[in-house]
């Protein structure tokens, strides 16, 4: 698409005109006040976690390169919390357990959904009505509270592992495999298992990808559910209720006379922690991750 | 597209019709099919289905320990309160308020993005600006929360930026005046959203000819008459599936966000359904049988502006969601 689109503008030959060339130079302005403005608030907080707590502390608006001279205090005293290593592992847990167990369900729900039955109907619409109509959020509680999932791990790893959506993306994915692969597999004396294993996942494996990878960004990035399941369970808590725990100490703390303040960049560490794996992998899903909001636009 | 759908149509149709066939027959050939399908029926069942049953907690006076059962049976006691209460006034106030502003300036934002890159000749720029665009789209939702508390406390530097204009330095979060919790969160929400949101315009003027701009262009159509009249017209179908698609979600998106910036002086004005639902059942003195009310209006309506938004997509585009 974009080399259509490159082509296009090749060949079109234009005589530059005044007005023209003033509309480019505002476009340009334009785009780079967008991108200053999409990057420099998580610049700020980079340089604000390297720099002296102190005089971070009076400094008033935005950070453009550290103040107070370089210091890595605040990850070290981030690093050398326990807490804080433990929350990475748990979001790393929540992380790989909620994007397998989904992927499971996707696979498997997707590929019933694509062959033909008696009732797939019905199992079409068993999937689709939840995109439709929920039971709320203190229904879903109260039932996953009844079967004692409420402060255990498995409350983060299995409700939140996937949704209609998922299913019906994967759905799509399958249908779109040419049938006579399928019955010549079939005719080999493959079963359903290995029909999806061998033969379809492998030719699948672009929507496949969006959907682990959609799955992962999200559950990377999720709090409420560990905010609602496991408020008390500190062991227990990815590193995103850690940032909102870490910021209301640094509150408190500043309230002491004396407070050690490279405490204060423990919270810009953590926010830099948290983001930096998604923010560093984002230019090699981002196209795949597009494709699928496009699927999931066109779904049919 | 069309070509995927006529391969499909012509797949089915060779395809055994399994609606003429027996269910024993059926079963013998498929029973391996329904055995799959078992772990997302339990998933589904237990995760979407039971909660379903779980509304009849909307007309309980519900007790944690009497259970879905036991608890004493109130009929619309609940809804009562929640509609008669002052507070739901002001949560249907804010949610309105909130999603129309989302719904047109938030909307508008990702398509004058898309125009604007793709009216960008070196094609490098336009590569890293748009890249550069969907960075904020990655950040979690807690740390854009964090984001702007630095940014709108009294030394941050949004504030300071709007002290230059004539505003007073303050905790802009903590401000509970009528449209600055509003303007607040349009802006995250365009922060947010509006870089990736601009890739599938972007994609779709891609696709509008370049055949078309040409003769426009050997005509005397200048370049913003090039853009009204031929790339807008271009991807119109697009922005319509979207709006339409974007009604059906207004009521479901962005709350998590409110949740963590909002306060108790700010509830007044920053207050939407979710979070006030939310608030009643983890609050301090939780009242649960509220919360699943005002949580059983919410899917209500959000069931009934989807039903709406695909009416209207129906109408729009002969393309339906579901």
């Amino acid at each position: 698409m974009a080399n259509n689109f490159k082509k296009q503008k090749e060949g079109m030959v234009e005589n530059p005109t005044v007005s023209g060339v003033i509309a480019d130079i505002l476009i340009i302005v334009f785009l780079v006040i967008v991108m200053f403005v999409c990057f420099i608030p998580l610049w700020h907080v980079l340089m604000a976690s390297i720099s002296d707590g102190k005089s971070l502390l009076a400094h008033e608006g935005l950070l453009l390169k550290p103040i107070g001279g370089i210091t890595l205090d605040g990850y070290r005293l981030a690093f050398s919390d326990s807490s804080i290593i433990m929350g990475y592992v748990n979001t790393i847990i929540y992380v790989v357990g909620a994007t397998l167990v989904g992927l499971l369900i996707n696979t498997t729900a997707g590929y019933v959904l694509s062959r033909q039955s008696k009732m797939k109907k019905l199992f079409t619409l068993f999937i689709t009505f939840t995109m439709l109509f929920g039971g709320g959020l203190i229904p879903t509680y109260m039932v996953i509270r009844s079967i004692g999932m409420v402060g255990t791990r498995w409350a983060l790893i299995i409700p939140g592992s996937t949704n209609a959506f998922f299913v019906i993306m994967m759905m799509n994915a399958f249908r779109s495999v040419p049938e006579s692969t399928v019955e010549a597999a079939r005719i080999d004396g493959a079963g359903h298992l290995r029909v999806v294993f061998r033969v379809m996942l492998p030719q699948c494996k672009s929507m496949t990808t969006v959907v682990i990878l959609n799955s992962v960004v999200l559950q990377w990035n999720s709090w409420f559910n560990a905010s609602i399941y496991i408020p008390n369970k500190r062991e227990l808590w990815p590193l995103q209720l850690w940032i909102r725990q870490l910021v209301s100490d640094n509150e408190g703390l500043l309230k002491n006379a004396n407070p050690d303040y490279s405490r204060y960049l423990i919270q810009y560490a953590v926010i830099i922690a948290a983001s930096v794996p998604i923010l560093l992998a984002m230019p090699f899903f981002q196209k795949k991750l597009e494709t699928g909001t496009m699927a999931g636009a066109v779904k049919g | 597209m069309s070509t995927a759908v006529k391969a499909v149509k012509k797949r089915r149709q060779r395809e055994p019709e399994f609606d003429k066939v027996s269910w024993k027959k059926d079963i013998k050939r498929n029973w391996v099919l329904y055995i799959i399908f078992i772990p997302a029926a339990v998933y589904f069942i237990v995760f979407h289905y039971l909660p379903m049953f779980g509304i009849i907690m909307a007309f309980e006076d519900f007790k944690v320990s009497k259970g879905f059962f036991g608890s004493e049976w109130v009929g619309f006691k609940n809804f009562m309160e929640l509609f008669s209460g002052e507070t739901f006034s002001l949560v249907m106030r804010n949610t309105i308020a909130m999603a129309v502003l989302n719904l047109t300036i938030g909307f508008i934002c990702p398509i004058v993005l898309a125009l604007i890159l793709s009216e960008t000749k070196v094609v490098k720029f336009r590569r890293v600006a748009s890249v550069f665009s969907y960075i904020p789209y990655f950040v979690a939702a807690m740390v854009v929360a964090q984001l702007a508390k630095e940014f709108l406390a009294k030394d941050g530097a949004i504030t300071l930026l709007l002290s230059f204009l004539g505003l007073e330095k303050q905790n802009w979060l903590a401000n509970s005046n009528i449209p600055v919790f509003w303007i607040i969160n349009l802006c995250i929400d365009i922060w947010v959203g509006a870089g990736f949101g601009s890739k599938i315009y972007v994609a779709s003027i891609s696709t509008v000819s370049g055949d078309l701009h040409e003769a426009a262009a050997i005509d005397g159509a200048g370049r913003w008459r090039r853009l009204v009249s031929i790339t807008l017209p271009g991807i119109l179908p697009i922005i319509v599936m979207m709006f339409t698609l974007k009604i059906g979600l207004v009521f479901v998106t962005g709350f998590d966000k409110i949740l963590l910036m909002y306060m108790p002086t700010t509830y007044e004005t920053a207050d939407v359904l979710s979070t006030y639902t939310y608030r009643m059942a983890f609050g301090g003195t939780p009242n649960y049988g509220l919360s699943a009310a005002s949580g059983l209006f919410q899917s209500v309506v959000g069931t009934i502006l989807l039903f709406i938004s695909n009416w209207l997509n129906k109408k729009a585009t002969n393309q339906s969601l579901f």
